[in-house]
């Protein structure tokens, strides 16, 4: 027992010894710094991964910031896709509330940042000279903006159209829905998909899909935001149609019945190795189009003529605010926590990241003022602008309806295109989740 | 107190303490916090108000069918886990053990191989096989001569649980073999050699030597396999993609996540979400007696 005693009181001396040295130490860098101008933290939630350009940008453009500006640090949490959304929910629950983070204003993307009473209106801090105002919509009931887009709209209901494949089969850019039941033996032939989608995915049949749909045949570019602020029902009859219109591409083999088991990459990945003729997904996913080939054969259209569609929304996309980086009000509570993370985010929507951005296929058009586009853009960015500039907007579904409601109607659809459910069925549950 | 007795309790105390305390704050205190939670509508994100709520997010709970369908997948994966990866880890630690195959080693490996891998990538691994035109149609395509056959058990509720069965006892066996075999191992050899002298078979050396000496083994791994099946999120969350698949295998533990940390329209989903994570606790505690019940039942001789 002594000698434990000894031991151990020799253990602990040694251990005050390494602190009062570690504290001396500490006392001798705290006077250098006091010399120094002091160093802002700005601290981010920032999206992406090692593995994506959205990251490794992220990353880059973070150390060039701080090698020209030594007395700001950004200290920076990186997450991707549910991480992010996991993460954000449990550090705003804890209150540990980021100054700058990557946000959006809707159902989505802007619900935990709302309810958390954290959103805060950047509109002074926004300079007029750099951004063009008219690019950024308003996020809140008094025009407030609460984050930067990293672009204008973003359309998430783009049919990607490998323009020589469908060529090679003998047919021209479908003007009907007609047109696209007419591919559908000469593509089978082929062994490939007329059109695939990630509908393993169940965010897709909402966002890429179902959002086209319903404006098409209601007539009505917001009938979705209409329908969420009780104003229409989504029982109402246009609803159902717009879901049997599911399980009508499926019969006519539009959509292939293998679809419910295709995720987000495996989409991708067959429609850039030439596996379908037409791919729906968001404007984003033209930057994963790895075959330069495919790349370069793709247009990007809306929808063509659906059956029953209302001739005023012929043509129409679905398109929500696009995400960016904001301001959280925590963050501008200091007002040189705010300085900074603006003069930040001003480097990280400067012209060169933001052509970038194009290039990498992450943003349809720039909101800054007299850029100037390079003339060596790829030519599908130029195709997304195209698109962007002719196509008549609609409500994208996710963006005004959330939580048990929206995951009902997602996995509902998915229902519908596997037979296990009706469509009068699957707008009952969204209906009765939605007002409960 | 003496000055003896003083010293022992300052090193008693030395020893325990910083283990209790690490316990009382990380898993003590969670505990209590979530127990209060859930009689209330706090919501951390809405401000420091509150209000006591009595039972009401336990009536919410077992009025909502997503609990009883969650509940359901869990009692499958339990029964996956104590019926299916223990008594196959066992009896493949004992065709090691007593050497009824050659390359012993090379068996043993690759049964544990994947315990050396992340629950994610075997996730993936497994959502990749079952995918569209994925290695499982394809042999489904080959089989059927239909090329456009698919492997959609994925899609049903009332499949589902099969695919993610078989990826359970695929990941997990590993581990109880290795259980099973160290125990194996440390077993008193000249038992068995009596048992052969005494004219026992090999069935009759496994029934009724082996067995019985195994049986607090057996206990500890179906406590571990009981409350590894009720607490299981990530390999069914990799498995499965969002949407139809992953409400289709929805267990305990992802119900509590998609409700507490995704469904923004319920402003008490925190404290609703605790309510179902309590939940957890009671059945796996109550499951883990019930265990330890029958373990004493059946002798197992050894307190758990």
């Amino acid at each position: 027992m002594k000698k434990m005693f000894k031991t151990m009181s020799v253990l602990l001396l040694a251990l005050g010894i390494v602190s009062i040295a570690s504290a001396a130490g500490s006392k001798e860098a705290a006077k250098e710094t006091a010399a120094a101008p002091e160093k802002v933290v700005v601290n981010a939630m920032a999206y992406g991964d090692n593995s994506n350009q959205e990251g490794v940008n992220w990353v880059r453009i973070v150390e060039s910031f701080e090698k020209e500006n030594p007395n700001i640090e950004i200290k920076y949490e990186m997450l991707y896709d549910e991480a992010y959304h996991q993460k954000v929910v449990a550090r705003l629950a804890s209150g540990d509330v980021p100054d700058v983070a990557y946000m959006g204003a809707d159902a989505r993307w802007g619900a935990p940042w709302k309810e958390a009473g954290q959103q805060y209106d950047m509109k002074s801090l926004i300079d007029p000279e750099m951004y063009n105002l008219d690019l950024i919509p308003p996020m809140g009931p008094n025009g407030e903006i609460y984050e930067v887009p990293l672009g204008t709209s973003n359309i998430t209901t783009v049919l990607f159209t490998n323009e020589a494949l469908i060529k090679s089969l003998g047919f021209d850019i479908p003007k009907t829905y007609e047109d696209l039941v007419a591919m559908v033996p000469a593509a089978k032939k082929a062994g490939l998909d007329v059109v695939s989608i990630d509908g393993a995915d169940g965010w897709a049949w909402g966002s890429c899909y179902m959002s086209a749909i319903i404006a098409r045949l209601s007539g009505d570019a917001h009938w979705v935001s209409k329908a969420v602020a009780g104003q229409n029902k989504f029982t109402d009859q246009v609803f159902v149609d717009s879901l049997a219109m599911i399980s009508r591409m499926v019969e006519d083999g539009v959509i292939s019945k293998k679809s419910v088991l295709v995720d987000y990459g495996t989409n991708a990945s067959n429609y850039s190795n030439k596996k379908a003729l037409f791919m729906v997904q968001g404007q984003w996913a033209a930057g994963g189009i790895e075959n330069p080939e495919v790349a370069e054969n793709t247009l990007l259209l809306a929808w063509p003529k659906l059956p029953g569609e209302k001739t005023e929304m012929s043509g129409s996309v679905a398109a929500a605010i696009q995400v960016g980086y904001g301001i959280t009000k925590q963050g501008a509570s200091d007002p040189a926590v705010r300085d900074a993370a603006m003069k930040f985010i001003n480097y990280f929507y400067s012209e060169p990241e933001t052509i970038q951005r194009l290039r990498d296929g992450a943003i349809i058009a720039p909101i800054l003022k007299n850029y100037t586009l390079p003339e060596d853009l790829p030519i599908i960015s130029k195709r997304k602008v195209e698109l962007a500039k002719t196509a008549k907007n609609t409500d994208v579904i996710d963006a005004f309806l959330s939580g048990a409601a929206n995951d009902a109607l997602n996995a509902g659809m998915q229902k519908i295109a596997s037979g296990q459910a009706t469509p009068e069925e699957v707008a009952a549950e969204v209906e009765k989740l939605l007002r409960k | 107190m003496t000055k003896r007795t003083k010293k022992q309790l300052l090193i008693y105390l030395g020893f325990v303490g910083p283990g209790l305390l690490v316990y009382l704050f990380i898993v003590a205190y969670p505990v209590f916090y979530s127990l209060w939670l859930s009689f209330t509508d706090y919501n951390p994100n809405k401000g420091g108000a509150w209000n006591f709520v009595g039972l009401l997010q336990y009536k919410t709970m077992l009025t909502d069918p997503y609990f009883y369908h969650s509940l359901k997948n869990n009692i499958i994966v339990v029964l996956v886990s104590v019926f299916g990866q223990i008594p196959i880890g066992f009896i493949l630690a004992y065709i090691l053990y007593r050497k009824l195959v050659k390359a012993e080693r090379f068996f043993q490996s690759m049964v544990f191989l994947p315990q050396f891998l992340s629950t994610i990538v075997i996730g993936i691994l497994w959502k990749r096989l079952f995918s569209a035109d994925g290695p499982v149609s394809r042999i489904i395509q080959l089989v059927s001569h239909d090329p456009s056959a698919q492997f959609t058990m994925m899609l049903s509720p009332k499949t589902i649980m099969y695919p993610i069965g078989f990826a359970l006892i695929w990941m997990y066996t590993g581990f109880y073999m290795i259980i099973f075999l160290a125990n194996l191992q440390k077993m008193n050899t000249n038992m068995i050699e009596a048992a052969k002298i005494d004219g026992a078979s090999e069935t009759q050396i496994f029934v009724k030597v082996i067995l019985p000496l195994l049986s607090g083994a057996i206990a500890v791994s179906t406590i571990l396999a009981i409350a590894g099946s009720l607490r299981g999120f990530d390999l069914i969350f990799a498995m499965t993609t969002q949407g139809l698949q992953r409400n289709n295998a929805m267990v305990l533990p992802i119900f509590m996540y998609q409700t507490a940390f995704q469904n923004y329209s319920n402003s008490m989903r925190f404290a609703y979400g605790s309510a179902i994570s309590n939940a957890i606790d009671v059945i796996s505690v109550a499951l883990i007696s019930l265990s330890n019940l029958i373990g004493k039942k059946l002798n197992a001789g050894e307190e758990f």
